[in-house]
C-alpha cells in the first residue's frame, strides 16, 4: 500500500521532469542549450519512471529489467550528448547570439586554420 | 585467458539482469555468449593492464562516496535547468570554456567527463588531443575561471579517488 503510493509519487515526479525536458527542448535557443535540458532532465525523468516500476512490482523480472534500463540510461545519456554536441560543433553549427565565449572554436581554428565565417548565428 | 573469463563473468551477470531473472542457467548462457562479444571489441577491454583485487576492493568506499555526490549533483542540476526552463523570459549567457584536468587514465577521463555532463549547468563537448583539457559548454559562462575551479574542487577530487 505504502509502496503503491510511493510508486505513484515517483512516477508523477518523473513525468513532470520529462515534461520539463520537452519544454526546454522547445524553448532554449540553440543545440547545446537544448542538450542541457534533454540530458540532465531526461535522465532524472527516466530514472523516476523506472524507479516507480521497481517500487510497484518489486524485484521480479520486470523490476530488475527496469533497474537495468535506468542504470544504462545513466551511463549512456552523457555519452550521447557528448557525441551530438561534438558532431554539431565540427559541422559548423554556431552558438546562439547570447553566447559570450567559445574557446573550443578557437582551439579548432588554431589546430586547422581555415578561413571561416563568424560562427555566431544571427 | 583468465582475463577473458573475468570479463565474461561480468558480462554474464549483466545478461542475467537484462533477462530479469538471476539464475544459474542464464549465467551459463551469458558465459557462453560473452567471448563472442569481447573478441571483436578487444581494444576496449584493458587486457594488458595489471589488475589487483585488493586495490579494487580498497576503492569501493571512495566509489560509494562518489555515487552519493553524483546523485546530489544530478538533483541539483535538474532543479537548476527546471528553473531556467520555467522562467517567463529566458535570460542566459552560455559559452564554451576550456577546463584543465588532472586525470590521466582513460577511465578517469571518461568518469570526469560524464560527471560534468550530469552536473548543474555544464556539458562536456570534447577532450583535447593531448588529453589535458576538456571543452565544456556552460549555461552561465560569465566566469570561466570560477567554473573550472568548481569542477576541480567539487567533482574531480571524487572521481580521482574512485577511479584512478
Amino acid at each position: 500500500m505504502i509502496l503503491d503510493i510511493l510508486s505513484n509519487i515517483v512516477l508523477v515526479i518523473g513525468l513532470f521532469f520529462v515534461f520539463l525536458a520537452m519544454l526546454g527542448l522547445a524553448r532554449l535557443p540553440d543545440v547545446y542549450n537544448r542538450l542541457h535540458a534533454t540530458t540532465k532532465i531526461g535522465t532524472l525523468g527516466a530514472f523516476g519512471v523506472m524507479l516507480s516500476i521497481l517500487l510497484k512490482v518489486g524485484f521480479s523480472a520486470m523490476g530488475v529489467k527496469a533497474l537495468t534500463v535506468a542504470l544504462f540510461i545513466l551511463v549512456t545519456s552523457p555519452v550521447a550528448a557528448h557525441m551530438i554536441s561534438r558532431a554539431a560543433h565540427r559541422h559548423g553549427v554556431g552558438l546562439c547570439k547570447e553566447s559570450v565565449i567559445d574557446e573550443y572554436g578557437k582551439a579548432c581554428d588554431a589546430a586547422c586554420p581555415v578561413p571561416k565565417e563568424d560562427t555566431i548565428q544571427e | 585467458m583468465k582475463r577473458y573469463f573475468a570479463y565474461s563473468a561480468i558480462l554474464a551477470l549483466v545478461w542475467c539482469f537484462v533477462h530479469g531473472t538471476v539464475s544459474i542457467n542464464n549465467f551459463i548462457v551469458g558465459l557462453i555468449i560473452a567471448p563472442f562479444v569481447i573478441r571483436p571489441f578487444k581494444t576496449l577491454y584493458p587486457f594488458n593492464l595489471d589488475f589487483s583485487f585488493s586495490n579494487a576492493v580498497k576503492k569501493i568506499p571512495a566509489q560509494i562516496k562518489y555515487l552519493y555526490v553524483l546523485v546530489v549533483e544530478i538533483i541539483k542540476a535538474n532543479i537548476m535547468v527546471a528553473k531556467i526552463v520555467l522562467q517567463p523570459k529566458i535570460d542566459i549567457k552560455p559559452g564554451i570554456i576550456a577546463v584543465p584536468i588532472d586525470s590521466k587514465t582513460d577511465i578517469g577521463i571518461t568518469a570526469i567527463a560524464n560527471t560534468i555532463t550530469l552536473t548543474p549547468g555544464t556539458l562536456t563537448i570534447d577532450v583535447s588531443e593531448d588529453r589535458q583539457v576538456l571543452y565544456v559548454h556552460a549555461i552561465d559562462a560569465t566566469d570561466p575561471e570560477g567554473v573550472a575551479q568548481s569542477i576541480k574542487d567539487d567533482l574531480e577530487k571524487y572521481t580521482m579517488e574512485a577511479f584512478e
